[in-house]
């Protein structure tokens, strides 16, 4: 048997007696601490596969559970790292920051409650985008989710990273309506509406009374949501929009100058994002399908994929939904918008209800499909992303992709690329796919992740959210004012975690008695 | 370029399509109403990825045919549960959080008696 991690301080025989812990409050079926198991939440995409094993993992099925879960950890200071679905691909899988961590799995917690009156759906961690889609189509409720480009993970899962889909509901962490929570001390609270007894407005009404505090239990370790309420979007009666494709790199600019008043203004009230060609290649082709050379594509080889999949150097979808009428009279506002700026094609796409739909991200369908891109090396595959926020220019946008496609050429990276809207933000996501059978080509990830981080802090942009091995450095790019925002989230951290037993380094966030883990 | 192809670039948004064109819709239980037993589990856990538009489909379509899990035949039970357990190429591994053991048996033994062309309830 393998050494098991073990957190700073522990003894295996400690940890022997935890799972023991564990076995009896939980049951043995959900305490998982063989060999096996550890390897199985370990991160897939692991740039580097030393880090971040855990000691083991538990499931429990109810927040009476995850309480007595919560409190055998403050008793035994053993750290738990909570997980909906685990499917987070790219940030770092099920796998705890801190090695040594227990895994506390909710994927077993499945329920869901739905009020249809209103359009909100009460969900627990271990609801996957699939199932809450079967869900509807189950009991005839015409509304749509906002799925990910990866839809196995779990609904509020996403949101809890601010994960992002395609519909006017895209921005998912702000569909939040209200949470129930184990503090890391083990009492349950309720958010907004649902601190005050038997209200009928908890899924409606997001504030409550006094301080609202959804957005604190986002992507931080200050508690472990067991449920939590969001709003789906109504099936509208129409969806219209078009596919634009434009020729040349420097267009991003225009393209953003062009879509992002248009954003604002709320005539388009969805998130598109532009893609580059790499986008479509690396999801339908592999590398090898194009060429053997080494190094950054060329462009004889991205002129080829062009032509092959009759695409830009950039494209976007723009959708429209909702009432028929106003559909129209919005989409003639975005066709001559779009066309002033030469596209090299538009082509329109429209649907009404009662017609057969498109099962794509626009109409909220889940797909795994596009994960297909870490085959685009062949081997083992992965990808991270790194995704920094920009402002809606597209002058510093233009400059930014120039920055960064030239730092993929020099580290000999194929650039997929992408700007995804939001409302006064645009997200640069620049995938990093790899080949983890290639040694060489993994050496060079870490650098070129870290140069990539420097280059945008240098001109003020800060990533949304980050792979585990990178969030203590990009806490540090938070740094206004010696990195008051970093030492309230750890004064917050230490009162309501005082054992520091949960998630310690989540988001660069650690509780004093780890605070010698911090990397950077 | 195929149909599915044009599905796919259609729904990353980078080139257009008549709707009518589109993806297929993915499977889930409501598409199963009969299934049972491993059958249901299989479609509540890995058809998500091993379905039609999935993931698995797509990449296992490169090298192996039939790519549906469902319709290949030769899938022995202990290879289904190790690919499972351990992740397999570009597969990764499934916990045992997420599935049990008896529940990956069940799974297991029915992509065991495949093929299954016609499973139970699917839409025809």
């Amino acid at each position: 048997m393998a050494d098991i991690p073990l957190p700073r301080g522990f003894t295996a025989a400690k940890m022997s007696q935890a799972q023991k812990a564990f076995e009896a409050a939980l049951g043995a079926d959900k305490v998982f601490f063989t060999d096996l198991d550890r390897t199985a939440y370990e991160d897939k995409f692991a740039i580097d596969d030393a880090r971040h094993h855990p000691a083991g993992a538990i499931a429990p099925t109810s927040v009476e559970e995850v309480q007595a879960a919560v409190k055998i950890a403050n008793q035994f200071r053993l750290p738990l790292w909570p997980i909906s679905r685990g499917k987070n691909l790219g940030y770092g899988t099920s796998a705890p920051e801190l090695a040594g961590s227990v895994v506390l799995d909710l994927s077993r917690m499945k329920r869901i409650e739905f009020d249809e009156a209103n359009g909100v759906v009460t969900l627990e961690p271990g609801v996957g985008f699939y199932d809450l889609y079967d869900y509807l189509q189950q009991h005839k409720l015409p509304f749509w989710l906002s799925t990910p480009g990866n839809s196995w993970g779990s609904v509020i899962g996403n949101a809890l990273d601010r994960g992002v889909g395609y519909t006017p509901y895209g921005e998912n962490t702000k569909n939040f309506c209200g949470m129930e929570v184990v503090l890391p001390t083990g009492e349950v609270v309720r958010t907004g509406m649902g601190a005050f007894s038997n209200a009928p407005t908890w899924g409606l009404y997001p504030f409550g009374f006094g301080p609202a505090w959804d957005q604190m239990f986002v992507q931080s370790n200050f508690g472990i949501v067991t449920k939590a309420n969001m709003w789906l979007m109504p099936e509208p009666e129409s969806l219209m929009g078009m596919d634009v494709e434009y020729d040349k790199p420097e267009d991003i600019k225009a393209m953003i100058d062009t879509i992002g008043p248009l954003r604002r203004e709320r005539v388009l009230q969805q998130s598109p994002s532009i893609g580059n060609w790499l986008r479509a290649a690396a999801v339908l082709t592999r590398r090898t399908d194009w060429t053997d050379k080494p190094g950054a594509l060329g462009d004889d080889v991205i002129d080829a994929i062009r032509k092959k999949f009759a695409i830009g150097w950039w494209g976007v979808s723009l959708r429209l939904y909702g009432r028929e009428g106003v559909n129209k009279a919005a989409y003639t506002i975005l066709e001559n918008a779009m066309n002033a700026i030469k596209p090299l094609s538009i082509k329109p796409t429209s649907w009404v209800k009662g017609q057969p739909m498109e099962y794509s991200g626009w109409t909220g369908t889940p797909m795994t499909f596009p994960m297909q891109n870490i085959n685009w090396y062949g081997g083992r595959g992965g990808h991270i992303g790194f995704s920094p926020l920009l402002p809606q220019d597209g002058t510093a946008a233009l400059a930014q992709f120039k920055r960064t496609y030239a730092r993929y050429k020099e580290y000999g990276m194929d650039y997929q690329g992408s700007f995804a809207f939001g409302e006064r933000h645009l997200i640069n996501v620049n995938a990093m796919i790899f080949n983890k059978d290639d040694p060489k080509m993994m050496s060079r990830i870490d650098p070129f992740f870290r140069q990539l981080v420097a280059d945008a802090k240098a001109q003020g942009y800060g990533e949304y959210r980050t792979h585990l091995d990178y969030m203590d450095l990009v806490a540090t790019t938070y740094d206004w004012n010696g990195g008051a925002l970093r030492k309230l989230n750890e004064k917050v951290k230490n009162a309501l975690d005082p054992n520091g037993i949960l998630a310690p380094g989540k988001s660069g966030i650690w509780p004093t008695n780890y605070a010698g883990e911090r990397k950077a | 370029m195929s149909r599915f192809a044009i599905a796919a670039l259609a729904a990353l948004g980078l080139a257009s399509v008549a709707m009518a064109q589109g993806m297929p819709k993915p499977t889930t239980l409501v598409d199963r109403p009969s299934a049972t037993g491993g059958e249901k589990l299989y479609v509540e856990h890995c058809a998500m990825c091993h379905g039609p538009n999935g993931m698995g489909t797509g990449l296992l379509g490169r090298r192996v045919q039939p790519a549906l899990l469902e319709q290949r035949s030769g899938l022995a039970a202990q290879y289904v549960i190790m690919a499972a357990r351990r992740g397999i190429g570009n597969m990764p591994p499934i916990t045992r959080g997420e599935v049990s053991d008896a529940d990956l048996k069940q799974i297991a033994d029915y992509l065991a008696a495949g093929p299954h062309p016609s499973p139970s309830g699917a839409a025809k």
